[in-house]
């Protein structure tokens, strides 16, 4: 893999050039505390970024999952698939470890037996630009093995002083590079020392920690453990877990018919194992009837079933759920409870 | 085939849903082509009592009168939609339901204020009559209700969103007031449908498209006390539309 060094001085410049071969996304302020990834609208956009965010609301998976999309319009005569809009190269920069992860579990999940093509297309005109990150006090990726990344990435940014080391992950991400070549610098050994210091302070900085090799078992184990009840009482089912969860990808399907009878769309939503009517099937059977059931599918899928059939847990440990639960339903806390600890 | 005769109602209401009909101005040409409006005071003259396919009612039963018209109405409807808020749970006008009647009409309308009125408790529809169908709102979605009037026309299972407002406004990427702010918020009670219209403009959930199936009253009890407020206060704001004690869960 190769590397470079980009003065931080010349990020804002590095981040201009982008917009000549695509739309540009950064991390922003929303609200008092909270930000998003926003489309960079105008070059002044560019002192809106906050490099030192912690996450964002929604995870990337808005950017080709979207919330909710026509899959079809039909009519008397069969049906079309919707004008596609004309197709933009979207370029997303700063993602943390974690949310790359969280990009490419998605990626395993709709390229399987049924590939989901709504999901590719778009997925496929999308870059990403890693940005190393501190955690906070809800992180625990060092835990879930996704604080570091290997692949996924166009092009990685770690901090170091006043300096970025870069990594570059695909040829993608080398051309994007050549954009701006001049404003890059060759690496020195004191660079890959302050790389390696950056690492080590990261590590210590980590406050929340969950073992997770022997949870899958335990969590099998403790099918019909009363705490599955208890969390079931204090789960309001508002769905939000699932909607932040970067890893989340069910949906629902739903017909929106013309007012003429005869035509109509076929859209689909995101949806929630949380809900009452996930698991509902004809005649009103619903194979998750309490909450409590429904709240152990949820964090059975994360933490076991998945894993069970992809050989990793499908949490990436980023946190969203833990610091959006309006009820403070922790996963560390609880899963660290069913483990005996 | 012939087209489904149709009844639009008013109980005590403000006539809020049944101008939400009215407001379809792109879709209620076509509307009134496809079914036959027997009854629509709000809307025109002439109206006919007779056999319906649908009855849409809105508001509450808190008079004697009501409770006739009810039953006379549900008595010829082979479908009867609560439409509103009101009409499904009680909505506002059960908030005093704790004080009698006779008190509160001689609050209002002076001593002799209870012989004037047959004021009744205030009531949803399907506390006397059997409700096919709610349409919950205060009032109700335009967009909901188009969905749920062209799903009926086509004979489709009715498909109403049936989870909580939090996933709306989550999706519209709103910085939680609940969670962030520490605000009043009653979102994760509250049925979805609005798109989250309120917290979207930093204004906290109050409830008013009614409580979501199976709603977790007590968890929402428990994270407000956590945030400080008082169980007095929390009854007060929960009980403007999400929740009196005498809701039955959607059948
Ligand atoms: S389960 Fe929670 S911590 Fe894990 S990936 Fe999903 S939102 Fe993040
Ligand atoms: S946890 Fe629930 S909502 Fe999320 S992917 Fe699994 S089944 Fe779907
Ligand atoms: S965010 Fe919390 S309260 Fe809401 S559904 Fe998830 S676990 Fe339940
Ligand atoms: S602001 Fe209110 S409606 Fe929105 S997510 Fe928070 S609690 Fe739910």
């Amino acid at each position: 893999m190769k590397f470079l060094k980009l003065p931080a001085n010349n990020l804002p410049e590095f981040i201009l050039n982008l917009r000549k071969i695509g739309e540009v996304h950064i991390p922003i302020k929303k609200g008092e505390k909270s930000f998003v990834f926003r489309k960079m609208n105008k070059p002044q956009d560019i002192s809106l970024m906050q490099l030192d965010y912690s996450r964002t609301i929604l995870p990337l998976k808005k950017y080709f999952y979207h919330p909710t999309e026509t899959m079809f319009e039909f009519s008397r005569d069969g049906f079309v698939q919707p004008e596609k809009p004309p197709e933009v190269h979207d370029i997303i920069f700063g993602v943390h470890a974690c949310d790359i992860h969280g990009v490419l579990t998605l990626d395993l999940v709709f390229s399987g037996k049924y590939r989901d093509e709504y999901y590719f297309q778009r997925r496929k005109n999308i870059s990403l630009i890693g940005l190393s990150c501190m955690p906070d006090e809800f992180c625990f990726c060092n835990s879930m093995a996704t604080d570091y990344v290997d692949t996924g990435f166009d092009l990685f940014f770690s901090e170091i002083p006043e300096a970025y080391l870069v990594r570059v992950g695909t040829s993608k991400g080398d051309d994007m590079l050549n954009l701006s070549r001049e404003l890059f610098e060759e690496i020195t050994h004191k660079d890959i020392n302050a790389h390696k210091d950056y690492s080590i302070t990261r590590k210590k900085a980590f406050k929340r920690s969950l073992d997770i090799r022997n949870l899958p078992e335990i969590m099998d184990l403790e099918y019909e453990s009363n705490l599955w009840d208890e969390l079931g009482k204090r789960c309001t089912s508002c769905g939000t877990c699932s909607m932040v969860c970067p890893t989340c990808y069910c949906y629902r399907i739903f017909d929106d018919i013309s007012l003429d009878m005869e035509s109509g769309r076929r859209r689909r939503q995101w949806d929630c194992c949380l809900f009452r009517d996930h698991a509902m099937v004809a005649g009103r059977h619903n194979f998750r009837q309490s909450r409590a059931d429904r709240f152990k599918h949820r964090w059975l899928h994360k933490q076991q079933s998945f894993a069970g059939v992809f050989g990793r847990p499908s949490c990436v440990g980023c946190g969203r759920c833990i610091e959006d639960c309006p009820a403070k339903i922790d996963i560390i806390t609880e899963s660290n409870k069913i483990q005996g600890e | 085939m012939p087209k489904p005769r149709i009844g639009i109602y008013g109980l005590t209401s403000c006539a809020g849903d049944q101008l939400t009909i009215l407001n379809c101005e792109d879709e209620i040409l076509e509307i009134a082509s496809r079914v036959d409006i027997k009854s629509f005071c709000l809307a025109q003259t002439g109206n006919e009592e007779t056999k319906l396919d649908i009855a849409l009612v809105e508001g509450t039963v808190s008079t004697q009168k009501d409770l006739e018209r009810l039953r006379e109405i549900r008595g010829r409807a082979s479908i009867l939609v609560a439409m509103g808020t009101c009409a499904c749970w009680g909505g506002m006008y059960t908030m005093r339901n704790d004080i009698s009647r006779t008190e509160l009409l001689k609050g209002v309308y002076g001593e002799n204020g209870d012989k004037y009125f047959d004021s009744l408790p205030a009531q949803p529809l399907k506390n006397f009559v059997k409700v096919d169908l709610p349409i919950t709102g205060c009032p109700i979605e335009k967009k909901w209700f188009l969905r749920i009037f062209k799903a009926f026309l086509h004979g489709d299972i009715i498909e109403v969103p049936n989870f909580s407002l939090c996933s709306e406004c989550k999706l519209k990427e709103n910085e939680c007031l609940l969670v962030n702010r520490g605000i009043f918020c009653l979102g994760p009670i509250t049925l979805a449908g609005c798109k989250a219209r309120c917290p979207s403009h930093n204004i906290p959930c109050i409830g008013c498209h009614g409580p979501v199936d199976e709603a977790n009253y007590a968890a929402e009890v428990n994270i407000l006390l956590d945030k400080e407020y008082t169980l007095e206060e929390i009854k007060r704001k929960m009980g403007f539309f999400v929740f009196n004690p005498d809701i039955k869960q959607r059948q």
